[in-house]
């Protein structure tokens, strides 16, 4: 038995139990994962090689599986447990609840239940309440909505709900999803580290509540905290570390995870977002480009994540594209806010920017700590020169996830923008020390340390250094460093980095202004040092451009002749331009 | 949302269950009946009494959450005498028949019943009507409105709270004895709420009823939650709902956190005052932050306990920013660096500045934020920090951004800090700081000295302000200019140069007219109509002086008579005027004192340090009240001896404990110092005065006026030694110090030190000079007391010359006498009645037998006032001349006696011995 059929199995009984139980959005993500897998297990694809020479977990996980579980009863840990079902008589009840619940009346699903007291029908009870809870709560948050900001709407069931599992966690009556529902109403009342411990002992004892894992992963907010999880071994677990790492901003740890899960779940849409997601943050936009491209082909009426690529679409200023993707969501489901998003980033490309804001507005409305798009409204704010808007929604993208660099450096470069470059220097600090390998933060600062107010060269040459050494790919640093060593009188260190500035610009092979520029400088420096053979080197080279550089090097040539030739020079003048 | 709905209407105005029995109260209390005492109110001034009390209500801001039920039903207790019962039981009952939406519309519409017609001036006048015009007609209009704003939705949810509220009245009122369990009870009775909710509110009172008799019967039901969450090992166990925040410190705060989520759950009715009374307290808070800072009440006012208030504001109404700028305020003056920016920066970022400050033009003028302000706070937090570089830095550019915003106003605040930055850190590390930028301030060139920039920038400063009518900032500017005025001489800018320095004086006339113009201030303000909030902490100094049995200043109305036993009792209360206004005159009175110092009237220096001292003191900072208590000390040693000053050291030092007693600290070396010399202990005063030198060059900065008096008491401690060369040596650097950095009135100081070296090393040619110079320069600044003691060491100069001169001397001496006498201390009457009598020794024509007591009694003068001082030598002196005046006399018994004395002194001074010191450490 191959364990792309166990995990298929496995899945299939845990969509039914998840349905079962009302816990949809976990059914639809094991759904998406169990058609994602291979269908032919006897064909042995690359892939399944690869996965095979990964991650060693994995495997030791099916090999477990394979010597414990046997087809029938599947009992065993790792294989789906099948829960034992409430008795008959309420059986019936339960039914009545669960249409109930399916027609979102979920009160009434609740109050059916009442006096049930079988596991499944407490966990359905309570999540009803839960639920109900909620909806009151969203409600509320807009009728009580005052000038001064939301009134805290809070769900009331919440009390109620905890109190009653917390009984049942205590005298172990609780079954891993009643778990779940515990881990989710703690981590509400803000109780995080019991809410972590429950939570982890929910997804150790039944692994395919996603939902699950993805409240533990929200919960996860530092590598620490991850590390001190005690999750046991179970493919789910690659899956959420896989989407930890992806938050914690481990993008290649993330990648090769993604990489290896794509081994069994080959066709699993859900995983090629998430790399699509994750090369995107690594920049690689070519790729992420193809990816979510095959990924409409799909799943056309997919809206989820697609923000992301419109992002990639903005980009590279593919306009129609973009269009394309815009009319195609909101066709799909107009009230998302992916869908809004993407329909702002369409109008910002089109430099319409009062449209993109209030589409980018609505789709705060629709979610409030929707973080990239306080910082897509902040740039469009930028662009309309509403700086103290634009300062207001960076600060509250900082304010819901405060190492959002973006939003930083973007506070820096408004504050910039209005002629306080000291006060700006307080967030372009905050966003490279949140972000230290992004060259253009770095150069931003530099940039801004240089200003004519400041004039700190000092500290811009030392941010333009750290800039160059992470891969600055516009090639803005080296050059300036250079002219700053120029300009403060330092020829040594401004030859040197002419020089390596000039090996990129070779290597890359780009010519332009700049590279007549360090040309020239190392030419004539050359000469003063009395390095004639360097100098005639870069003299010859500079003899290929046109421009009253042509001359100069003309002249200099001239001039070293003379004074290889031990002549001393008669007209010295003639020979600094 | 962003950018669009900036600040919050300032008149945001939400009905809550509270203002529902406000209105309740105000309906009862002018119910339209046509007799003129209404029904429950037996007396006129009873039913005054009542109006008082909701006026106050109305607009007190004591706390940011409006009082729960039971809280007004207390004060209604203090507040009713008789009526009590009648009106607690009304409100009460009137709440809780609110049982049905209905019931709220058919209430606000009795409501609008008691206001009266637009033309209710023509009615009856013994009908009670409202005044829609009045304050509480104005607060009932608001209600009615605010509830005619409200959608169905709003209405449920109004009468929902009010459920909530009166059920917590009833739960802490009839259940006191078991308050530990009313949490988990409330919880309990919501949960029971949200099943049925009709049912709950209908039955209201027969269930309060019903509890009350069967409390019994429901105790298992109420420890039940207790008993569950014994159970929940893991859940955190809040045992102690209220931790003493300061004295947990940190470990608290998390813990705390968690405890305030708890605290603010809405289902315990917590509803927000209105936006102003919140602005009302929030600045009150800000004061008292500010006020306590240093330590003076800094128990009161814990780091944690207003960052809980702030955290619960801040949960309660996200958008309302001023919370930050309080936070940081809290941060800055509990020395929180990182916590502080990062506040500043994020009020800022959210308010654009334009929110809560008084002087921004009102808003649609200009849509661009107002970031020179943060610009300005920042740069004060960076000074306060004690980075003043960068702080000069920052002001620099909220200087350019506020030209490029003509932002005038904000420009003045600027200069008005730079100028005081640039007075503060001294003027060693500033050079070379204000440069460029300043051109376009100070266009006359960067050519300038510091101080001569200072003064360009107080000027501009000033005239900004007296233009754009700043009256604080104009006082502030006054009394800076006063300031430099007292220590700068105001040479005329461009030609500045040695040659004419000799007609420049410093001019007591204008500083004094500084000063004055301070005074103005204050009358301006009790002048003018108070402002909103502070009439906001004026009712809330009267809710809580309720509190106080003596603050019955209502309740002496009850009987009727005009009992005005109590008259004072008006002026203790908060008068109208901003504690900020109070502080600048407040220090316009230490400047006086400080004035006077320097011109030498020690009396009214001291009159004034007392001034403030008695007048000023609830208002004043700490770090001023700490100068005027070294001031008064200072002055003690001089007039009363030491024995008089460390005692009152001792107090000042138990007053200010922590934040402000460098500068105790500082007075206590100086004293300690100058007793050592006196003593003839030198070993001790060298150490006390090195111990000076390192507390003038602190991680902060180089404190120039520390290290200038360390130095020069470093040269008197040598010139006790008798070290001359080397005493001389030290006192010639600090003068070129000194003059370097411009510092006149210490160069005249030292000038005068280099005199008395020469002449007690018995060179007193050489002194001469000196002493001539020292003159002069106290006469440009007007150093009049300085000058009759320059005065003094000339004269001992002339007399060391040779007998001959003693003639000469005497007339010098007899010149000084008046300002000597008048305003010198101790040490410096007794050396000029010594040297008197020297000069009449010396002098041949003068005959001792003829005229003894026109020697001793000088003499014995000069010996009673040293006393005080325990200054062996020149005690030894007096001694040593009395008993030569007594052996010439040929009383002998006497001049045994004066032998004597004589003796003990020299051997005392030989062989100081401190075992009677409790001051050092």
């Amino acid at each position: 038995m191959s364990s792309k059929e166990s995990c298929r199995n496995e899945l299939r009984t845990a969509i039914r139990q998840l349905s079962d139980r009302c816990l949809y959005s976990a059914s639809k993500w094991a759904a998406e994962q169990l058609v994602g897998i291979e269908q032919d297990p006897a064909k042995f694809t690359p892939s399944n090689t690869r996965f095979q020479r990964g991650s060693s977990s994995i495997r030791r996980r099916f090999r477990t599986n394979e010597i414990n579980s046997t087809p029938p009863t599947g009992v065993a840990y790792v294989s789906t447990p099948v829960m034992e079902e409430d008795e008959a008589i309420h059986g019936d009840f339960y039914l009545l609840a669960k249409s109930y619940f399916d027609c979102r009346e979920y009160r009434r699903a609740a109050h059916v239940l009442r006096d049930q007291t079988g596991k499944k029908s407490v966990f359905l009870r309570c999540y009803a309440l839960y639920l109900a809870g909620e909806k009151r709560k969203e409600e509320e948050t807009i009728e009580l909505e005052g000038p001064l900001g939301k009134s805290d709407a809070v769900n009331r069931e919440l009390v109620s709900v905890e109190r009653e599992l917390s009984t049942l966690s205590k005298n172990n009556m609780i079954d891993p999803f009643g778990l779940y529902l515990y881990g989710l109403v703690l981590k509400e009342k803000g109780n995080e580290n019991l809410a972590r411990k429950v939570l982890v002992e929910s997804v150790n004892s039944y692994p395919w509540n996603w939902s699950a894992w993805s409240e533990l992963q929200s919960l996860c907010t530092t590598v620490d905290i991850l590390n001190s999880l005690n999750l046991s071994n179970h493919w789910m677990k690659e899956f959420f570390l896989a989407s930890v790492y992806q938050e914690l901003r481990m993008h290649n740890e993330a990648l090769s995870k993604y990489e290896n899960l794509q081994g069994t779940f080959t066709f699993s849409n859900y995983l090629q977002a998430q790399i699509g997601k994750t090369q995107y943050s690594l920049r690689e936009f070519d790729q992420v480009e193809v990816i979510f491209e095959d990924l409409l082909r799909n799943d056309p009426y997919r809206v989820e994540d697609m923000d992301t690529y419109s992002n990639v679409l903005y980009t590279k200023e593919y306009f129609s594209a973009l269009s394309y993707l815009a009319h195609r969501v909101i066709m799909t489901d107009k009230y998302r806010p992916e869908s809004c998003c993407i329909i702002g980033n369409y109008y910002s490309l089109k430099g319409l920017h009062e449209k993109s804001v209030m589409y980018f507005r609505r789709a705060l409305k629709l979610n409030k700590k929707y973080l990239s798009a306080w910082t897509l409204m902040g740039h469009e704010y930028v662009e309309m020169k509403n700086t103290p808007a634009a300062v207001d929604a960076y600060r509250r993208a900082v304010d819901i996830n405060p190492r959002d660099y973006r939003a930083w450096y973007g506070l820096g470069q408004a504050y910039e923008m209005i002629g306080m470059p000291h006060y700006a220097l307080h967030y372009f600090q905050k966003s490279v020390f949140f972000q230290p390998i992004d060259s253009r933060l770095w150069i931003a600062m530099a940039q801004c340390y240089e200003s004519e107010q400041l004039h700190m060269l000092e500290e811009a040459i030392k941010c333009y250094k750290r800039a160059a050494n992470c891969n600055d790919t516009e090639a803005i640093a080296l050059h300036r460093l250079a002219e700053l060593h120029r300009e403060l009188g330092q020829p040594e260190e401004a030859a040197f980095y002419y020089k390596k500035d000039l090996e990129r610009m070779e290597a890359e092979e780009r010519e332009g202004p700049n590279t007549v520029e360090a040309l020239t400088f190392l030419a004539t420096h050359y000469k003063t040092q009395k390095r004639f053979e360097e100098a005639e080197v870069y003299c010859t080279r500079l003899l290929d451009y046109t421009g009253p550089e042509r001359e100069t090097a003309k002249s200099l040539l001239r001039g070293m002749r003379i004074a290889q030739s031990g002549f001393p020079s008669m007209d010295v003048e003639h020979f600094h331009p | 949302m962003a950018g669009v709905v900036k600040a919050p209407a300032p008149g945001a105005f939400a009905i809550t269950p509270h203002k529902v029995s406000l209105c309740i109260l105000v309906h009862t209390y002018a119910s339209p009946s046509q007799i003129s005492v209404p029904f429950p109110f037996s007396s006129v001034s009873q039913h005054n009494r009542l109006g008082l009390y909701l006026l106050a209500l109305t607009k007190s801001c004591d706390d940011i959450l409006e009082p729960k039920l039971d809280q007004l039903i207390n004060q209604l207790r203090e507040i009713g005498g008789l009526l009590d019962d009648w009106l607690t039981d009304h409100v009460t009952s009137r709440l809780s028949s609110l049982s049905a939406p209905d019931d709220l519309f058919n209430f606000f519409n009795e409501l609008r019943e008691t206001l009266g017609g637009p033309d209710s001036g023509v009615m009856d006048d013994d009908q009670v009507i409202l005044d829609p015009n009045s304050n509480l007609g104005m607060f009932l209009r608001r209600c009615i409105l605010a509830f005619n704003l409200l959608t169905f939705e709003g209405i449920c949810h109004l009468l929902t709270n009010i459920g909530i509220y009166c059920k917590e009245a009833i739960s802490s009122s009839s259940y006191e004895h078991r308050l530990d369990d009313s949490g988990n009870d409330l919880e309990s009775l919501s949960e029971y709420e949200n099943m049925d909710l009709n049912l709950v509110f209908k039955k209201i009172n027969e269930e309060m009823e019903a509890r009350k008799k069967a409390t019994e019967q429901v105790s298992f039901h109420l420890h039940l939650p207790k008993d569950l969450s014994t159970l929940v090992e893991d859940v955190e166990v809040f045992a102690d709902p209220k931790p003493e925040h300061n004295e947990k410190g940190g470990e608290s705060s998390s813990y705390a956190s968690g405890d305030l989520l708890r605290d603010v759950d809405p289902d315990g009715g917590v509803f927000l005052r209105t936006n102003w009374q919140i602005q009302g307290y929030l600045m009150e808070q800000a004061d008292a932050i500010e006020k306590s800072s240093c330590g003076r009440h800094g128990s009161s006012f814990t780091f944690n306990a207003f960052e809980l208030t702030l955290r619960q504001l801040q949960k309660l109404a996200p958008e309302f920013h001023r919370v930050h700028f309080l936070r940081y305020l809290n941060n800055l003056y509990h020395d929180e660096y990182f916590s502080a920016l990062e506040n500043l920066h994020r009020y800022f970022d959210y308010s654009a500045g334009t929110e809560g400050f008084d002087f921004v033009p009102p808003a649609g003028s200009n849509d661009f934020g107002r970031f020179e302000i943060a610009l300005l706070c920042l740069g004060m937090m960076q000074f306060h920090f004690g980075h003043p570089k960068r702080a000069l830095e920052v002001l620099t550019e909220a200087v350019l951004v506020s030209q490029q915003q003509c932002n005038d106003t904000c420009l003045a605040y600027t200069l008005a800090a730079i100028c005081n930055l640039l007075s503060e850190i001294g003027f060693s590390t500033t050079s070379g700081i204000l440069g460029s930028p300043f051109s376009p301030m100070t266009n006359v060139g960067t050519s300038l000295s510091v101080q001569q920039q200072l003064f360009v920038l107080l000027n501009g400063s000033l005239k900004k302000a007296e233009s754009l009518k700043l009256k604080q900032l104009i006082a502030a500017n006054n009394l800076a200019m006063a300031k430099f005025g007292l220590t700068h001489v105001q040479r005329p800018l461009l030609s500045f140069g040695p040659k004419i320095s000799m007609k420049l004086r410093t001019c007591p006339i204008v500083v004094c007219k500084e000063l004055r113009s301070g005074y103005h201030l204050i009358s301006d303000f009790c002048c003018e109509g108070s402002t909103m909030t502070t009439d906001g902490a004026f009712s809330t100094a009267w809710l809580k002086n309720l509190q106080k049995p003596m603050g019955s200043l209502v309740m002496s109305q009850d009987n009727g008579s005009g009992n005005n036993s109590n008259p004072f009792l008006f002026f203790t209360q908060p008068s109208s005027i901003p504690g900020s206004v109070l502080q600048l005159v407040g220090s316009s009175y230490l400047h006086r004192a400080t004035a006077w110092e320097m011109y030498g009237s020690a009396p009214l220096a001291r009159v004034n340090a007392l001034v403030y001292a008695t007048c000023f003191a609830d208002a004043s900072s700490s770090s001023d009240a700490v100068v005027v208590h070294v001031k008064l000390i200072q002055h003690l040693a001089a007039f009363k001896g030491y024995k008089e000053a460390f005692a009152a050291l001792k107090i000042a030092e138990e007053k200010f404990l922590c934040a402000s007693k460098s500068r105790i600290l500082i007075l206590k070396l100086q004293l300690l110092h100058e007793r050592a010399l006196h003593r003839g202990h030198l070993k001790l005063a060298q150490q006390v005065c090195d111990e000076l030198g390192v507390l003038a060059s602190s991680v902060t900065s180089v404190d120039l006026e520390l290290k200038t008096e360390a130095s020069l008491r470093h040269a008197r401690t040598l010139l006790a030694a008798k070290q001359f060369s080397q005493a001389a040596a030290v006192a010639h650097s600090l003068f070129c110090m000194c003059y370097k950095f411009n510092l006149q009135v210490e160069n005249a100081t030292v000038l005068l030190l280099l005199a008395e070296i020469h002449m007690k090393s018995g060179n007193a040619v050489v002194g001469l000079p000196y002493a001539l110079a020292s003159l002069s320069y106290c006469q440009s600044f007007n150093l009049d007391l300085l000058k009759a003691s320059a005065t003094l060491t000339l004269a001992e100069l002339w007399l060391s010359l040779g007998s001959n001169h003693s003639k000469t001397a005497l007339t010098l001496l007899h010149g000084a006498f008046p300002m000597i006498l008048g305003h010198g201390g101790l040490e410096l009457c007794a050396r000029a009645y010594i040297t008197e009598a020297k000069c009449y020794l010396s002098d041949p024509s003068f005959s001792v037998s003829d005229n003894p007591e026109l020697v001793l009694d000088p003499l014995r003068q000069a010996a009673d006032e040293l006393q005080a001082l325990e200054y062996h030598e020149l005690m030894a002196e007096a001694f040593y001349l009395m008993a030569i005046v007594y052996g010439k006399l040929g009383q002998l018994q006497q001049r045994e006696e004066a032998a004597s004395s004589f003796k003990n002194h020299i051997v005392a001074l030989d062989h100081p011995h401190d075992a009677d010191d409790p001051f050092l450490s």
